[in-house]
Order: structure tokens, then sequence, then C-alpha cells
């Protein structure tokens, strides 16, 4: 039995008598006869040392990053994390609170909170953040929610070349209400938004929205974004950003983002199979509400103290219930302790000098892998930061990567979506990099995907 | 006892050194000049140890289970195993990219699956999926599979109602209401759903009836099988808010009670930390009829092999990127395996006992609404107090210059003046004891006193309502009120 239960001797028979009573079954007769269960079935309690084991085996079950070399790249990312930022987080007055209900016992996270969502403002240029989200895909099916209570009409619109995941869920986002996602064609030399699709879409007064990545699906930077809000007038315009590739590029609120989303893993978060992540959501001053999400506000105490405190909560589902703005009560505060730790440690130099390294192992890599035939790399002749797509000419993305996985490299991941009913794109890979890309890394890189794409000649 | 918290001078991160302003970033080759930054981001430029030393000293100014007990009812605020801290950070664990060939994550996938089988026994519901952030986010997708369910027998369009008892917790409207439902509250007879109200209230226009068992005022719904039978006799679903799982496990089950969908919270019952807002994590457990409908992909064993399988043409898709947060699920079964299944039944006769035995004390002093046989959690009425002109407000103020965290207060609604009480059955009868000292001194205080609360705290009581009539929501705001204020 877990003994985290506490069972100092007599403790529970002290308990009982103290509601006189001989038994806890006398505290279940509220539960119908025919309401109960037997065994559950999960067998039976171990001690410490074998869960360690028990758990460790099925871990020894997986091949980590560390195994390979990894060019995993994409919204999640694989980047090393200062070890400074984990013992932080690893403080269990952080780690084990609740959400700040009660200011004057949470200064710590509110005061944290705040200081987050300052850096996303400054980071995007907008006036408001919240205290985050679940995901940059869920950011994202609040921002279309949030668009539609700025804007009248029924279609949001998208880039052809978001991630299927993260159209997947913006659909989910918009079932409800009964609005629609909607494709915008790219250029298929650039990966660049067709913006005379937008205009013309835009023109007949349906769409109540439009979100564009930055980087796109593809990795690539693509300038038109810069031109979308004069194209969209008062309709809003959601940016998905990568937060390190705004240490480089222009806050999109300077270009007319009425919001800005984003994935925040890569500051300071593990990829761990997937979770926890974190979700970035900022918008303009006058929108603030309309947003969803906890937000943390600064007043002062009754001595004139500053002071921080949950705030606009009439927002929110425990007062507003089915109108809300969101039904988000649990979030993301201890990844956002780590985003904010994590871009203080680097700090904003460090965070530009990073991006620009990654840029610049990109280049050496998509030129390598650009000299093979069977190969297109980059795929889209446009500008990037680090990650980029490749376009496998022979067999599939599928065998590609496997041929290259058995010399113990994780060579991205392939952009197609997975599900049967979907029809099947060209065999294109997302490539990425992190600080540990070394150079010889990128050369054997370079001659696993010839011998790769090699093999497949031959046998096809 | 006396407590003391630490009051740091400690000014905010930007006060420290602030941003030296002008210097553009490095320069990317090809980036437009429309798309370059022009300034690095402001943001401030310090050490590590000065960086480490801001949020330890924050950390100091913040109340966590392993500080303090942290009776918030409803939220379940039992001990974070440190041994789930040890392995979730095993690289094993932590340094795993989701996208990786399933060969090479053939172990997640094995402790999803593992935890999925689990929990359906523990729920009794055939069909598990792992993938939701949160347990609102489960609520949610939850009513979009309650959506497509009725879209595929052509009902949609007649049954646009949710029904929800008026104890339930505002996540269960908000997720109704963003599915695309209209909503519409039961009201409760002695603190239970009222059974006839709610056969009156059902028809075809019901797609669902979100329920809470134990309920929100700490109570079993005693009629669970005949709230069961009665939504299922208009055709519609019946959902189970597994918020309060803590309370019956190995006792009965939402599969047992009738129950076609539930979500559970790993971050509740299962004792993983809740970060001090999140992470959290969900679990979506359902029934034959809406199995089909949950998030892909699903994880499938076939041989010794485990694979991630998108080949469920009824599921609703995809609710977040990912399979769901692994980091939570790896704790979570840490702390399964440790208790086993006498272990998890001992949870929660152990957390119902401590919420009987606490709840008969404070009864002396505070009027009990309801029932006297409580759950896990059981809910007081202030409204007393104001006799003397003293809120629950204040009340849960005064508890914290005690060393505990407060109750969860103005929840339920039902209750006027109301405290929701929780200590999950990591807390011993010593500190349970403690406890109810503590209640009752905060409780005897002067009223001068209890308005003057808290005083150990590393801030005052806490003037929220400025903070929303004058929102200051950022550093931005904050450099912008001191300009104005600086401007003659």
């Amino acid at each position: 039995m877990a003994r985290w239960i506490p069972d100092e001797s007599g403790e529970e028979a002290a308990l009982l008598e103290g509601l006189g009573i001989s038994s806890t079954d006398a505290l279940f007769t509220d539960v119908p006869k025919r309401a109960r269960i037997g065994r559950m079935g999960v067998g039976a309690a171990r001690e410490e040392p074998d869960v360690v084991a028990e758990v460790d085996r099925l871990l020894g079950r997986n091949r980590p990053l560390s195994n390979f070399s990894s060019f995993m790249g994409g919204r999640l990312t694989s980047r090393y994390s200062p070890a400074a930022v984990d013992s932080i987080v690893s403080r269990s007055e952080f780690y084990t609170a609740y959400t700040p209900y009660q200011a004057e016992a949470s200064q710590g996270m509110l005061r944290t909170l705040f200081e987050f969502q300052s850096l996303w403002v400054e980071m995007t240029g907008l006036d408001v953040a919240n205290a985050s989200l679940y995901d940059g895909a869920t950011a994202g099916g609040e921002a279309l929610l949030f668009c539609r209570r700025l804007h009248e009409g029924t279609r949001f619109l998208v880039p052809a070349s978001l991630p299927w995941e993260e159209r997947s869920v913006l659909e989910n986002y918009a079932s409800g209400p009964g609005l629609r996602v909607e494709e915008i064609p790219y250029d298929d030399r650039t990966g660049r938004l067709d913006l005379e699709f937008v205009r013309s879409a835009v023109a007949k007064k349906d769409v109540f929205g439009v979100l564009a990545d930055v980087p796109n699906g593809f990795g690539h930077v693509d300038e038109g974004v810069s031109e979308l809000k004069s194209i969209l007038g008062d309709v809003p315009l959601v940016i998905a950003a990568d937060p390190l590739s705004l240490s480089v590029l222009e806050a999109p609120g300077n270009y007319g983002a009425d919001v800005v989303v984003g994935e925040g893993q890569g500051f300071g978060i593990a990829p761990s199979f997937g979770g926890p992540l974190l979700g970035l959501f900022a918008c303009r001053k006058e929108h603030v509400r309309s947003a969803p999400g906890r937000i943390v506000g600064a007043t002062f105490d009754t001595e004139g103290r500053r002071a921080y405190a949950l705030t606009l909560v009439t927002r929110e589902q425990h007062i507003r219930r089915s109108r809300a703005t969101s039904n988000i009560c649990t979030n993301e505060s201890l990844m956002a302790l780590a985003f904010v730790v994590y871009a203080t440690v680097v700090g904003p130099r460090g965070l530009a000098r990073l991006q620009a390294s990654l840029a610049e192992k990109a280049r050496t890599l998509a030129s390598g892998l650009g000299a093979i035939e069977g190969l297109k790399a980059p795929r889209f002749d446009a500008p990037y930061l680090g990650d980029f797509t490749v376009e496998v000419g022979r067999g599939t993305a599928e065998e590609f990567l496997d041929r290259l996985r058995r010399r113990k490299i994780l060579g991205g991941h392939p952009l197609s979506d997975p599900r049967p009913a979907s029809t099947r794109g060209p065999e294109r890979i997302l490539v990425g990099l992190g600080e540990t890309t070394s150079e010889k890394d990128i050369q054997k890189y370079v001659k696993a995907a010839r011998a790769a794409i090699g093999a497949v000649g031959r046998t096809a | 006892m006396t407590f003391r918290q630490a009051r740091w001078d400690e000014p905010s991160v930007w006060d420290l050194a602030p941003p030296r302003s002008s210097e553009a970033p490095p320069q990317i080759s090809g980036i437009p000049e429309k798309l370059r930054r022009k300034h690095a981001v402001q943001w401030p430029e310090l050490s590590e140890l000065e960086v480490v030393r801001h949020y330890t000293r924050l950390s100091q100014m913040n109340f966590g289970i392993d500080t303090a007990p942290y009776p918030l009812g409803s939220c379940t605020m039992k001990y974070n195993p440190k041994v789930s801290e040890v392995l979730a950070r095993r690289k094993g664990a932590a340094e795993v990219h989701p996208y990786q060939p399933e060969a090479t994550v053939q172990g997640s996938l094995e402790v999803f699956w593992r935890l999925e089988r689990i929990l359906s026994r523990v729920t009794g519901l055939p069909e598990v999926s792992l993938q939701p952030a949160a347990g609102a986010h489960g609520e949610y997708a939850a009513m979009l599979m309650v959506r497509a369910y009725f879209r595929d027998l052509g009902e949609l369009a007649e049954r646009t109602e949710v029904l929800l008892p008026d104890t339930a917790h505002g996540t269960n409207p908000a997720s109704a209401a963003m599915a695309g439902f209209a909503t519409r509250e039961i009201p409760s007879k002695d603190g239970c759903v009222d059974v006839q109200e709610l056969g009156r209230a059902v028809s075809k226009k019901t797609a669902c009836f979100m329920l809470t068992n134990p309920n929100t005022a700490g109570l079993f719904e005693s009629e669970i099988l005949e709230i069961a039978e009665t939504v299922h006799a208009s055709g519609a679903m019946l959902y189970y808010d597994g918020a309060n799982l803590n309370a019956i496990l190995g006792v009965t089950h939402p599969g047992r009670m009738g129950f076609d969908v539930a979500h559970l919270n790993l971050h509740k019952t299962f004792a993983t930390p809740h970060g001090g807002g999140g992470p959290g994590a969900g679990v979506l457990a359902a029934n034959d009829k809406l199995g089909p409908y949950l998030p892909v992909p699903r994880i499938v064993k076939e041989g010794r092999r485990f694979r991630l399988d998108y080949d469920r043409p009824k599921s609703i898709g995809k609710i977040k990127t990912a399979y769901g947060n692994f980091g939570l699920d790896l704790r979570a079964y840490a702390f399964i395996l440790s208790h086993g299944e006498e272990g998890l039944k001992h949870i929660s006769r152990r957390a119902v006992l401590n919420s009987n035995y606490v709840a008969s004390r404070l009864g002396k002093h505070l009027p009990r609404p309801f029932r006297p046989l409580v759950k896990h959690e059981f809910v007081l009425s202030g409204a007393p107090l104001k006799e003397r002109g003293v809120r629950t407000l204040d009340l849960a103020k005064r508890l914290l210059d005690e060393g505990v965290h407060a109750p969860t207060v103005y929840f339920p609604s039902l209750v006027e003046e109301s405290l929701m009480i929780e200590l999950p059955e990591t807390e011993s009868k010593r500190e349970l004891d403690g406890y109810i000292a503590a209640f009752e001194r905060a409780l005897a205080d002067t009223p001068e006193n209890l308005h003057a609360a808290p005083r150990s705290l590393s801030v005052t009581r806490v003037d929220e309502v400025r903070a929303a009539r004058e929102p200051l929501l950022s550093w931005k705001d904050l450099r912008a009120a001191s300009e104005k204020a600086e401007t003659p």
C-alpha cells in the first residue's frame, strides 16, 4: 500500500471514533447497492523501487532523441533548455500550487504570470496576453472563436500549408457554432499565400477572420503576411508565430495582427512525447473583454504595496458559465513559468543569436540535400529560419525517413495527414535543427540521404 | 501556529536591469526588410544567478501543497509524489519527440496503452483517450462527440439542448455552449438533482445531461440510476464530470452508474501536480456508442507492438497537438502502480473519512446546508457571520494567516456565503486537527482582525476591484500608466 496515505497506528480508528462509527462502510450508505462494483482489476500495489524499475523498463523501450542525430522540427522542437529552467520549474512552491484564486497566498505565481504576459506582449507588439492556453493549436482554436466575437461571418481562412493537426483542431473549434475553416491556396514555387484569393474571399463579406503562420507550415517566412491586414480591413488577422522567430522578425502587431498565438514548447519545455505544451495568446487592449483564458492584472494591497490578482474574471466560465468567452479553467501556468525563465536566462540577444545560428546550419543542410538527385531541398523558394521542407522524389517520405533512422538519424517528420480518408499529398518532410546539431551531424544526414534516395532508385 | 510568508522586496524582472533598447538583432539572409525586427525584444539581460534568485524569491511568496494543507473544494489538492517527478524527467520520458517513428517510441505508446486500459477499468467504460490537455478540454471534446453522434443519427437539428444541475462546475455550461448547444439548468432539491424536475425538462430536444457525482455540494447523487433511466428514456446521453472521482474509487464507477461518456482530471484523483494553474491532464472515457467518436489517433496493440491508429472514420479528429500530456500521464501511471487495487479503494475511503471528520467538527460552528453524510468534500455556509459584519471572504483571508490555504469560496452558488472544503487522503489526522483548530481560531477572532486579514503574507488584502476597474495587464501598461502619472 502506498505510504502516501497516512497510517500512524490507530489513526483511522481515531477518525472513525470521532465520527462514532466503526467502519468506513457507514460512509458509503448513500451509494445504492445496484450501483456498487466489485473489483476493478487494477492489480496489486507495488513498492517504490519496483515502480521505478517497472517505469524504467517501459521507458527503456523508447529510443530518446540523444540516441540519434535529430532533425525533428516544426512547432514542437527538441531544442536545449538550460538546467536553470528546470531547477526553477522544480520548485514545489510553484509546481504543487493550484490556480492562484487567493491572490495574497499566490503572489509568486501571479507575478511570474504577469512577467510572462508582459514578455509575450513585448514579443508580439500587441497589448494584452493571457496567462496561457493548452497549446499552439488550441490557442488557434480560441483565436478563431475570438475573431467571431469581433466580426460577423461564417468563414475562417487558413493557409493550405497549415499542419494538418492544427487544421483539424481548428475545424473542431469551428464546428460548435457552425463555422467553416477554408484554405488559402499557396504558390507552388514559393509556398506564398495567394493574396488575390484572400482579397476576393474577403470581398464576399462572409469572412470573420484569417489566420497565417510565421514561419508557415513549410518552415518558410512569407513576406505576404505583412500585406494581409491591408487586404482584410476590419476583418481580424491572427498570426500564429513561432516565439523564437520573433527574436529576429518584426512584431506582428506592427503589421496589423489583431491576435498573435503560438506554441511555446521550444522555450524551456521538454518535448515529452507531446505534452505538456504551452499555448500563447495576445490581442489588442480594446478587445480584452472578448479574450479567452485567465489574465493577471496589477493592483495594490491595502498598504499601497504593488500586488497582483487574476482579473477581468467576468469573462470566465466560473462567473459567466454558458456565456463565458472560453471554457478554460486549467491552463499551462507552470509551462508559462518555464517560458519566461528560459527567455530571461537566454536573454533577448541570446535568442536572436540562437535563431541566426539555426538559420546558418539550416542553409548548410539545405544546400547539401538540394544537391542530391531525387530530393528537392528546400522545396520552396522562400527564406527560412531553421526549419524547411524537403520533397522526396522517389518512394514515400516514410520510407526515406526509415532508411535514415537505420543510420541513427531522425530526419524530420512527414507533412501528410495520416488519416486514411485524407488525400495523400506530395511526399514532403519538415526538417529542423537544434543547438546540438553539429557540422558532423549535417554531413552525416547528407550522406545518408544520398544513400537512402539512391536505394529507392534501385528498388523502384 | 505562527506563520510568516517571505516578503521579499523584489522588483519585477524589467526593473532589475532595464533593457537597453536600440540594438537591432542579427540579420538573417533572405528575410525581407519589412519583416525584420528593428529593435531587439525589450527584455532584461541578467546573469543566470540573478534570474535564479529572482524566481526563487518569487517562489517563496507562493503557497503549494508542499508548504501547507490546501483544502480547495473540488480541486483535490493531494500530495504529489516525488517519485513521479523523478520519473517524468527521465531521458526516456522527457527527451522523446511526438513525431518520432513509432518503432522508436514503443515505451511511450505502451505507457499510454496501459494507462488507458487501467482507466477503462476504473471508469467502467471500454474506450479511453488521453488526448485532452485538461478536464474542461475533455468536457468540450465529449460535447463534440455527442454532437457528432446525433448528427450521424440525423437528430442533431432537434437535439439542441444540454441540461445540467445548478450545482455544475462553470466549465460544464461553457463547454456545452462552445460545442454549439443551448444550456438549461435543473434546480436542485436538498443539494441534489431533483429527479422530478429533470423528468419534466428532458425531452427530444435534450442531447445530454452533464452531472458530477458526488456533486459539488459533496453529496452523492443517490438517485443516479433513476437519473440515468430518465435521461436515456429520451434518447439523450449522460455525461460524467470526473472532477470528484476521488470519492468513489472502487465503490462505484461511471459505467455502473449509467454514464455514456466521462472525463477525469489526472491532476486531481491521480495526483499529478497542478503547476499553479496547469498543466492538467484530461481523460476521455466512453461506452460503445460514443467510443468511435473519440479523437484520433487511438493507441492500439498488435501482437507485442503498439501503434497510433488513425483509421477511425467517425472520430472527431484532433483536439490538440500530438496525443496528450504524456509527462502527466506517466506520473499518474506511477501513482496507480504504487496504489494498486486496494490502494485506490483506500484513497476514497480515507478521503471520505477525512471529509466527514472535519465536517462534523466544523459543522458545530457553521451551518451545513444539506444532509450530514458527505463524500470527499463538504459545504458550509458563512451566512451567520454577517451578523458580526464578517463575510466568508474575510474568514478565507484570515485562514491564510494560519498558514493554511483557504477553501473554495462562493461556490456552489446555491449556498449563501458558501465555503467548500476538501482535505484529501494524504492529510494526516494531525493535519486535520491542526486545520480544525486554525479554523476555530479564525472564527473566534474579532471582526476587525478578520477584516484586516491577511497580515502574515507577502502582501495584505489585494484590491481586486481596482485590478478589474483599471486593468494593468502587462509591463507595457505599467509604463504607460507611469508616463501618464508623470505628465503634468
